[in-house]
């Protein structure tokens, strides 16, 4: 919320005499007094500067008790020895009573053996603005520059008809002083104003043109004095505040204006005190506060030599009724999506500074949205991002006036837009939406596009083919989701992974169960096999004394080649069959070999080598071997088959 | 289930006769077309009950799901759509645009929470695993598992010590490769079965118990993603990736 600025109601005063000035008699200047501060303290103390000694201040009401609609005359008392300067009293503290006249000062001097006391009086008229026990608060004196304080005063506000108290005067209607617009209350004539008896008719009015506003709406607030008597001199008690409104002062003419009004059957003078334009800064109910005016009247004066030398002025104290606004929030449906906060009535307008440019050659874009109504709040860019222009960040100037009581606002960007691509371009449509109160709803406007058409620039800015070209990086301008997908191919349900599918458990355990397979197999075949070996083994001394015993039934010198050739084939097959290998093939080192490692001894090898030796040159030498070399032959294979019997099954 | 199938096959035969009406759509490719359409025009409360009825026949597929997201992201519920990305995303974590929306709409969620710090080549194999599916991790870990269990099972039928050393060799191999991928997929897994939810009204507050009386510990808004570590009497207990945990009304949340 801005400072409020100072009320030209206080320099109304000053306006107006200037204005009498020129016109009435210059016995009138001693109207011309400063406030009422001044008039008082100069005309009490004769400009004394006395030290105020034995001050003493009290507060008294002329009733404890009063009837509802009744009055109180509260009369405050400064007395001393020597009174300075006295300022009236700070009523600003009493919030139970409506000040409905006041002050009247009076002085009174005293000589008592050879001492004077001086004493001044200030008389307020109370009306309570409610019933029950109603307080008046301790009220502060200013007596040379010394803050006195009085002590507080509780009256008792009676039910009744409205009656004043015994030997009091019929009072006006309840809350009626007539100087306050009504919460809301629409613009017009206010309601007549009970004086009290003596004081001149004077009233303060606030209204506002319309009770009920949307959010940022300007409302419009006018002050108005309707008088039937001579204003001297008047200002504000206090700077006005609006707390949730934000304040725009709507200037008044240098000297005010008055105009007759007529008010039933009496006639007033009415002049515009003040005008602001509220816009509101939230919803719900906002209240504008309560303005305090002090107001220098004419005093009517019994004394003739006092009206003929002097002007006899009283300060009157009149107060607004505080105003309810209705604030409603915008609407959140049909919001467009760039609303930028405007609310009122608006226009836009695009404008380039030329519409031929050259590449990396700079253009002027200037868009200016005015209009009715409050721009404070408009913070968005408005020109999007341009892929083919390089965009400088705008400069941003706004303004505002009055045009007829209501806001103006004016804002404009500036834009310098640097062209990066030759060819027919164009400044898309400018989109700016506000809210419009009359009408509650959104409006969207729009600027038409500008076409640019922009040249190949000089050389080194995209120039022609071949020669230079300067590139610049694709750039995003906004980012937002994939578009949704189609599905050409068909919907699949999904939802169950693979891994949980039977399919998936029989395929794990297959493999599995067919190593395991696999396994059994192998150490099946291999158990097989090492039985065959073993049987073979067994085998092998039958094998051999089967062929040594064809060897004897051939064991003749025709069949000398066959018998060496069984005898030969009875120890090779012996030492394949005990090494589990084919007999085919084996020579003697292989044999060596086997029946190395099958642990044969030496002497065994050799002879078994001897025998085999002999079998091989009996079968394959050109002359024939006769029967006792056969049968030692035959002697020597089975001697070595036993022994080799024996040492290998060892 | 059972009846949910048939229901669908029945569905998906008058489909296959019926004319394509949009009064009259009923079937989940109807449906689908349907809330396309409705999308493409800007109607997403439309497309959305198109959609919706499509999970409701108990129709998964990632496609639906994303479009489904799309168009909650258009109504502005961050939250549903966030729900539905990541849903599409375990369906289907190779579609690198559930994977850009999903991203896109989680940079507009108002909660910012840091994750923790993961080393480079655990978070390079992570995001490595993270656009494989499920599926095709089990379909490599059946490979990768015949391979070696085919090479282990020839080990006793051959004879030959090379040979026989140079499938040891070539089993060991596929058996690391079968640890490995087998590892992958139990990780999809373990992400795929996590218990993760989104917030999906506009704010919760997560107490310290279960229950409205317990203290306030932190706030937070609609679209984070939490976990779910505990569940009790409608409170889920729900913690942060940076360790901040309590309790939330279930009804604030909703699983992924």
């Amino acid at each position: 919320m801005r400072g409020e600025r100072r009320d030209p109601a206080d320099r109304c005063v000053g306006a107006m005499s200037k204005g009498r000035r020129r016109a009435r008699a210059p016995a009138r200047a001693l109207r011309l007094l400063p406030l009422l501060i001044g008039v008082l303290g100069a005309s009490v103390c004769g400009g004394g500067a006395a030290v105020a000694q034995d001050i003493g201040v009290r507060a008294r009401v002329d009733r404890d008790s009063v009837v509802e609609g009744g009055q109180v005359a509260l009369t405050v008392e400064v007395s001393g020895t020597s009174l300075g300067e006295v300022a009236p009293p700070d009523v600003s503290g009493i919030t139970d009573f409506d000040i409905v006249g006041g002050p009247m000062s009076s002085n009174r001097f005293q000589w008592i053996n050879g001492r004077t006391s001086a004493t001044r009086s200030y008389t307020y008229l109370l009306r309570p603005r409610r019933t029950g026990s109603q307080r008046i608060p301790p009220l502060g004196l200013l007596v040379n520059g010394q803050t006195y304080r009085t002590e507080s005063i509780d009256v008792e506000v009676i039910p009744g008809g409205g009656a004043g108290t015994p030997g009091n005067r019929p009072s006006p209607p309840a809350g009626g002083d007539g100087e306050r617009g009504g919460p809301g209350r629409a613009p017009g004539p206010a309601r007549p104003q009970q004086e009290p008896a003596g004081t001149p008719v004077v009233r303060v009015i606030a209204d506002v043109d319309t009770p009920v506003a949307y959010f940022s709406q300007q409302v419009t607030l006018r002050v108005l004095l309707d008088t039937q008597t001579e204003i001297l001199n008047l200002g504000m008690k206090d700077t006005p505040t609006f707390p949730g409104f934000w304040a725009e002062e709507i200037k008044l003419p240098e000297n005010l204006e008055m105009r007759r009004v007529q008010r039933g059957s009496e006639a007033y003078n009415e002049y515009t005190l003040m005008k602001r334009a509220l816009f509101p800064t939230g919803s719900g109910m906002l209240t504008i506060p309560a303005m305090t005016y002090q107001i220098q009247v004419r005093r009517r004066s019994l004394d003739p030599i006092e009206s003929f030398f002097f002007t006899p002025t009283e300060t009157i104290t009149r107060r607004t009724e505080p105003i309810a606004i209705e604030v409603h929030p915008l609407p959140a449906t049909s919001r467009p999506a760039g609303f930028s906060g405007a609310v009122g009535n608006f226009n836009l307008t695009v404008t380039t500074d030329r519409k031929d440019s050259q590449v990396n050659d700079a253009i002027g874009v200037k868009i200016r949205v005015a209009g009715e109504g409050n721009l404070n709040a408009v913070n968005a860019l408005p020109l999007p991002e341009l892929s083919d222009f390089k965009q400088y960040s705008p400069k941003v100037s706004s303004s505002t006036s009055i045009v007829g009581d209501r806001l103006r606002g004016e804002k404009v960007w500036d834009y310098v837009l640097i062209p990066l691509a030759p060819g027919a371009q164009s400044i898309p449509p400018v989109r700016f939406s506000f809210f419009d109160p009359r009408t509650a709803t959104y409006r969207s406007i729009a600027s038409p596009p500008i076409p640019i058409q922009v040249a190949r620039g000089a050389e080194g800015s995209a120039g022609p083919p071949g020669v230079l070209v300067v590139q610049s990086d694709v750039r995003q301008l906004r980012r937002d989701i994939h578009f949704i997908k189609q599905a050409a191919d068909g919907l699949k349900d999904r939802s169950a992974p693979f891994y949980r599918s039977p399919w998936f458990a029989v395929l794990v355990l297959l493999p599995l169960a067919t190593d395991l397979g696999v396994f059994v197999y192998a150490r099946t075949r291999d158990s097989q096999r090492a039985n065959a070996r073993q049987r073979r083994e067994r085998g092998a001394r039958t094998l051999a004394r089967r062929r040594l015993k064809e060897a004897r039934r051939r064991m003749a010198p025709s069949t000398a080649r066959a018998f060496y050739a069984e005898v030969a084939q009875a120890l090779t097959e012996y030492v394949a069959a005990k090494s589990d290998t084919s007999a085919a093939g084996l020579t003697h080192d292989r044999i060596e070999e086997l029946l190395t490692s099958r642990g044969a001894t030496e002497e065994d090898r050799r002879t078994f080598h001897r025998c085999l030796a002999a079998c091989d040159y009996a079968r394959f030498a050109p002359t024939s071997s006769g029967p006792e070399e056969m049968r030692r032959t035959l002697l020597a294979a089975e001697e070595i088959l036993v022994r080799l019997e024996r040492s290998l099954s060892a | 289930m059972r009846t949910a199938r048939l229901s669908l096959v029945a569905l998906l035969a008058l489909g296959a006769t019926a004319p394509l009406s949009p009064a009259l759509a009923s079937t989940p490719r109807e449906l689908f077309q349907n809330g396309n359409s409705a999308y493409e025009q800007g109607n997403f409360e439309v497309a959305v009950d198109a959609y919706q009825k499509i999970l409701a026949y108990g129709f998964a597929d990632p496609r639906v799901l994303y479009n489904l997201a799309n168009a909650y992201f258009k109504q502005g519920k961050l939250g549903a759509a966030i729900l539905y990305y990541a849903r599409a995303l375990r369906l289907d974590p190779s579609d690198q645009d559930v994977r850009d929306n999903l991203e896109f709409a989680r940079g507009l969620i108002r909660d910012r929470i840091p994750e923790t710090g993961i080393p480079y080549p655990v978070a390079a194999v992570k995001d490595l695993l993270d656009t494989v599916s499920v599926d095709l991790l089990s379909v490599l870990f059946l490979c990768v598992y015949f391979a070696a269990a085919g090479l282990v099972g020839a080990l006793p039928l051959l004879t030959g010590d090379l040979r026989r050393r140079a499938l040891g060799y070539g089993a060991a191999v596929t058996g690391v490769c079968v640890l490995l991928v087998g590892g992958a997929m139990l990780y999809k897994i373990q992400d795929r079965t996590a218990a993760n939810a989104i917030v999906m009204t506009d704010r919760v507050d997560v107490l310290s118990g279960p229950s409205a009386d317990n203290t306030v510990l932190f706030t937070v808004h609609e679209g984070t993603r939490l976990e779910v570590r505990n569940r009790r009497d409608g409170w889920y207990q729900v913690s942060l990736p940076n360790a901040m945990s309590g309790w939330v009304p279930s009804g604030s949340v909703e699983r992924v």
